[in-house]
């Protein structure tokens, strides 16, 4: 054998003799060192023979493969990456082809060994920067098979993770070596990222699998190394940081689908550590377009069950936060947008119990159930969101959400009927919910800017103030919005401390933007507190928010002027619980005395006016002995204790009006001021309000309706005749004398003494009424033509915004005077 | 001295529910086995044999997907360079022929559109639990442009004359279109590849 081929050798071509010299005559010998440095030289000397070389040993290389001569193949194989290796120059891209065509063929074999050893190769050749374009490639059949790889499901769990390994290490090597290379196929194709996302997600998802099989501590080391999850994470970082702005949305597209169709969205686990790794590991830049993908996924999930919902929206939120720390840009706006409005969907499967209200109503207990941690979820999501926010961006996005609650006013009447009120309800609860957690350790240098009327107007809307959960939450917004040195969890619980300075209250000296922002806005606030203590639902949270909110007042934004009007609606809260006009219970009653106590205590101790203090504390002594009902320690308990003899509450026990003005004035306070007792400033809604809450309560109710137009029920307010008017007039005329002559008496005091700006606001009140009522008349009296098509409202809405009728016109402010 | 081992390169792509017996038609193909307690296939999986026809190798690269509706998004992507697809379903299970008309959809809508399609009833061994007729599934492969074939990956009935059938067709097809193109027209002596439509091809 030797002799021939010794004979034949001769007459062979030189490189082929050179190639045939590589292989021992036992292959268990492996390379032969010597004669591959000859065939090296003999490459580099003679570089136009290279891909002659190249095209003999992948020729050798087959056969040996086809005979199962594996020994000789991996000779060959080494042999091919040695000279890949020496002349990665100019000459190499002839070379490449029959390199290639070798590890593909290696990559056909069912033997893992081959399959290993060809990735092998192809890696080495990936790391090699070619400085020559190559036009003629093509990459699928390795993207494809590596892919495969990556699945492998190999008996051996041995062997299947070395081949995985391989198939992630093989697309690792596709990557490298496409992503620069503009002639290649682009690796970005959905084709080609279809492929590879998902094969490196699959391995990285069984990661938990295999920690929980192999726990012993001792192999850890080296499986960590040997890991195909690890591996693919650091694959997937390396494709992901590569990906130009262009790509983010193939690269991004097979995770969500991935995560769809391995229901990868309800354990959330593995779905949030995919996101932190995309987020982690893609240009900072491009971080939004991955926020818009999750969004438009949450649309296009928006008929899913809630729990894929609920998982979207954690992902969400881990990833906005992330993004947020980049910058998020013009998606902000967008991204709550997007949130609320399903939020809103949400209410509705809620409410509907289908996700088409025309079929099935199969699984709704646990669906409704579902929704709701789908609506926490959400909610979660907007705050944490926020808290990432500069200051300006979140008062934008709470004048957003504040836009969003939907309230009764002329120009959007709210849902008519049982469902629409409830459906109301419940989305204001969860957008004031959201609000929250929005204005949760928001710090605003200015509240003027921060807290625009746009904003606090509605906020402050009576329609927020009839239900009790609603109303709590209101209140607690707003001590949010207020407390901005995180004072308010010292006052979580009412009670009257004999010595404030235990609390360690941190306070600014309150500055001008807030002088200013209680010059225009703190007659709304006091009569927003006085109101929300007047209410028949209250509870004990509902007191503890009101009495927070005093005190955060107080406490942030009050001067001199501040703190006489506080202490005026405070006595005017007394004032209440005394006379009792709306029927309160004895418990709400003992309640209001307990806060104004509490109240006073705190803010005689703010002002430090020694006389004040005392006469404060008298009371408040008083009380413990003859009357602790009367009192927050007793009143503010799980199992609050009260008494019914609160009906007569004798004078030494309460707070005097005369009492307080006196020593204050003495402190140089305006105790004019102080002696006038406090008159909330009612508003139109006001009216509104009430009367709707009265329309509820008792049925009878006629309304002065036009028979024509139907359409404008909600615009025409009714009037209405209650079984309560009937009676007040019945009374009325009896006393009618007593009380002109009475209320003339008011009247003139009040203008004598009471500030300006209560007085215009007064009147400024009954100039809305008296326009409002104009109005109604009008409305009644002049008609738009009537329209031949059935869309009055529409045509008449519009008419409005181009033009305003006569009768719709404002009358000036200065001709009420 | 030929650089390749084949005259043709053909991709066949395995479509079809789980459980039909895709895996089991390679194996018996390539590997001459019938695996009994085969698993469910995990994504893809990758199989290759060179056959003989009239003289020409032909090597067909065959590509089994899994069945599993979680795999679906991956083994979607490698419908697109396949040259023919085998949609497969149980004879003995009317469901996997019932959701026909979804994986006709499917491949609408991923597959490239000069693509051959096989509709290939798997199982009559099981002859005695047919729940789909013979004739039944004829006329809806006909009414869907596809060829039709009964095998039995078990008994090794058709399976040969599936994989040599299709193999033909697609050597036809692949002359059509080089007559066609006027592209690839290889040298006589030379038989090189004709690399038709999106073959792979390494050169």
């Amino acid at each position: 054998m030797y002799g021939v081929c010794g004979c034949c050798g001769a007459l062979r071509p030189r490189y082929k003799r050179l190639v045939d010299n590589i292989f021992p005559e036992d292959s268990e010998d492996g390379l032969i060192k010597s004669n591959m440095e000859k065939l090296t030289f003999y490459a580099l000397s003679a570089p136009e023979k290279l891909d002659r070389i190249g095209a003999y040993l992948s020729e050798k290389l087959s056969r040996d493969v086809a005979r199962h001569r594996y020994g000789y193949v991996c000779i060959a194989m080494e042999a091919l990456d040695q000279l890949l290796m020496a002349c990665h120059c100019q000459s190499i891209n002839l070379f490449v082809e029959s390199f290639l065509k070798m590890v593909a063929k290696l990559l056909e074999s069912e033997k893992p060994n081959l399959q290993i050893l060809g990735t092998n190769s192809f890696v080495k050749f990936a790391n090699i920067e070619e400085d020559t374009p190559s036009y003629h490639r093509s990459y699928d059949f390795f993207v494809s098979r590596f892919s495969e790889m990556c699945h492998s499901s190999h008996d051996d769990i041995e062997i299947r993770n070395k081949i995985r390994m391989a198939g992630i290490k093989g697309l690792q090597g596709v990557v490298r070596k496409t992503v620069n290379d503009e002639l290649q196929a682009n690796i970005w194709d959905p084709q080609h990222m279809d492929k590879i996302v998902p094969s490196l997600l699959y391995n990285l998802q069984h990661i938990e699998e295999a920690e929980s099989r192999s726990p012993s501590p001792l192999q850890t080391t080296e499986k960590e190394r040997e890991n195909p999850a690890e591996l693919a994470e650091r694959c997937l970082r390396e494709l992901l940081g590569r990906a130009a702005y262009g790509n983010i949305k193939n690269a991004i597209k097979p995770v969500l689908m991935h995560l769809d169709n391995h229901s990868l969205w309800e354990p959330k686990i593995f779905a949030v550590r995919c996101f932190k790794i995309i987020m982690f590991s893609i240009q900072p830049q491009h971080s939004h377009l991955v926020i818009q993908q999750l969004l438009g996924h949450l649309d296009a999930n928006s008929r899913s069950a809630a729990t894929v919902r609920a998982g979207i929206v954690e992902v969400l939120s881990e990833a906005a936060v992330i993004a947020a720390t980049g910058s998020v840009g013009p998606t902000v706006l967008e991204l709550f947008n997007t949130l609320l409005r399903h939020l809103r969907l949400s209410i509705d499967y809620e409410l509907t119990g289908s996700y088409d209200s025309a079929i099935n109503i199969g699984t709704k207990i646990i669906k409704e159930h579902e929704e709701r941690m789908f609506q926490e979820g959400i909610i979660k999501t907007i705050g944490s969101f926020a808290r990432t926010l500069p200051t300006y961006q979140r008062s934008e996005v709470m004048l957003f959400i504040m836009g969003k609650v939907p309230l009764p006013s002329l120009h959007h009447p709210m849902d008519p009927g049982k469902t629409g009120e409830n459906r109301n309800r419940l989305i204001q609860i969860m957008l004031l919910k959201s609000l929250l957690q929005v204005s949760m350790g928001f710090q605003c240098n200015n509240m003027l800017t921060a807290l625009p009327s746009s904003f606090l107007d509605p906020l402050l809307s009576p329609a927020l103030m009839e239900d009790g959960e609603i109303r709590l939450i209101v209140l607690e917004i707003l001590i949010c919005l207020i407390d901005r040195h995180l004072n308010r969890r010292k006052f979580s619980s009412i009670s009257t401390v004999p010595d404030i300075a235990v609390l360690k209250l941190k306070v600014d000296k309150c500055s001008r933007p807030d002088t200013l922002f209680m010059k225009k806005h703190s007659q709304q606030l006091y009569r927003h507190i006085y109101l929300s203590c007047n209410e028949l639902s209250n509870v004990q949270a509902h007191y503890e928010a009101i009495y927070g909110l005093l005190v955060m007042i107080s406490i942030e934004l009050a001067n001199e002027e501040v703190v006489v009007d506080l202490i005026r609606l405070v006595l005017a809260i007394q004032d209440m619980a005394i006379s009792n006009e709306d029927n309160l219970s004895a418990y709400s009653r003992c309640a209001l005395h307990a806060l104004c106590a509490a109240y006073l205590n705190l803010i005689c101790q703010l002002t430090t006016v020694p006389a004040f203090c005392q006469h404060i504390h008298e009371v408040i002594e008083m009380r413990q002995k003859d009357a602790p009902y009367l009192l927050p320690e007793d009143v503010f308990l799980e199992k609050p204790r009260w008494s019914k003899s609160v009906e007569q509450v004798e004078v030494n026990l309460l707070f005097l009006q005369s009492k307080v003005s006196e020593v204050l004035g003495g402190s140089g306070y305006n105790s004019d001021r102080l002696s006038t007792p406090y008159v909330p400033q009612l508003t139109d809604e006001d009216r509104l309000s009430k009367r709707k809450s009265i329309g509820e309560t008792i049925s009878l109710q006629v309304e002065v309706e036009s028979r024509n137009s139907p359409e404008k029920e909600e615009r025409a307010p009714a009037e209405e005749i209650t079984f309560e008017t009937l009676k007040k007039a019945i009374v009325d005329s009896v006393a009618v004398e007593e009380q002109e002559r009475e209320r003339r008496r008011q009247v003139v005091e009040k203008f004598q003494k009471a500030p300006f700006e209560e007085i215009a606001a007064h009147c400024g009140a009954r100039a809305t009424l008296l326009q409002s009522k104009l109005n109604q008349i009008f409305e009644l009296t002049i008609r738009p033509p009537p329209s031949p098509s059935g869309t009055i409202t529409a045509a008449f809405g519009q008419s409005q915004n181009h033009s305003i009728p006569v009768y719709e016109m404002k009358f000036p402010d200065l001709c009420v005077y | 001295m030929s650089m390749e081992d084949y005259d043709f390169l053909f991709k066949i792509v395995l479509i079809g529910n789980a459980g039909v017996g895709k895996t089991c038609l390679v194996r018996r193909f390539t590997q001459g086995l019938f695996p009994p307690g085969q698993g469910a296939t995990i994504g893809v999986d990758f199989m290759i044999k060179t056959v003989e026809i009239k003289g020409e190798k032909i090597k067909l690269q065959i590509w089994d997907t899994a069945g599993q509706e979680r795999f679906r998004s991956i083994t979607q992507s490698y419908y697109r360079s396949a040259n023919a697809l085998i949609l497969t379903y149980d004879i003995t299970c009317e469901e996997s022929f019932r959701c026909l008309p979804e994986w006709l959809r499917e491949i609408e809508q991923y597959a490239n559109n000069e693509v051959i399609t096989v509709l290939v009833g798997n199982k009559i061994d099981l002859a005695e639990r047919r729940e789909v007729s013979q004739q039944r599934a004829e006329e809806f492969a006909e009414s869907q442009n596809m060829y039709y074939l009964e095998t039995s990956a078990k008994e090794s009935d058709n399976v040969e004359k599936l994989f040599l059938d299709l193999a033909c067709r697609l050597i036809s097809e692949a002359r059509q279109n080089a007559l066609v193109n006027n592209v690839d027209s290889s040298l006589p002596g030379e038989g090189k590849t004709i690399s038709y439509l999106n073959c792979c091809n390494f050169n």
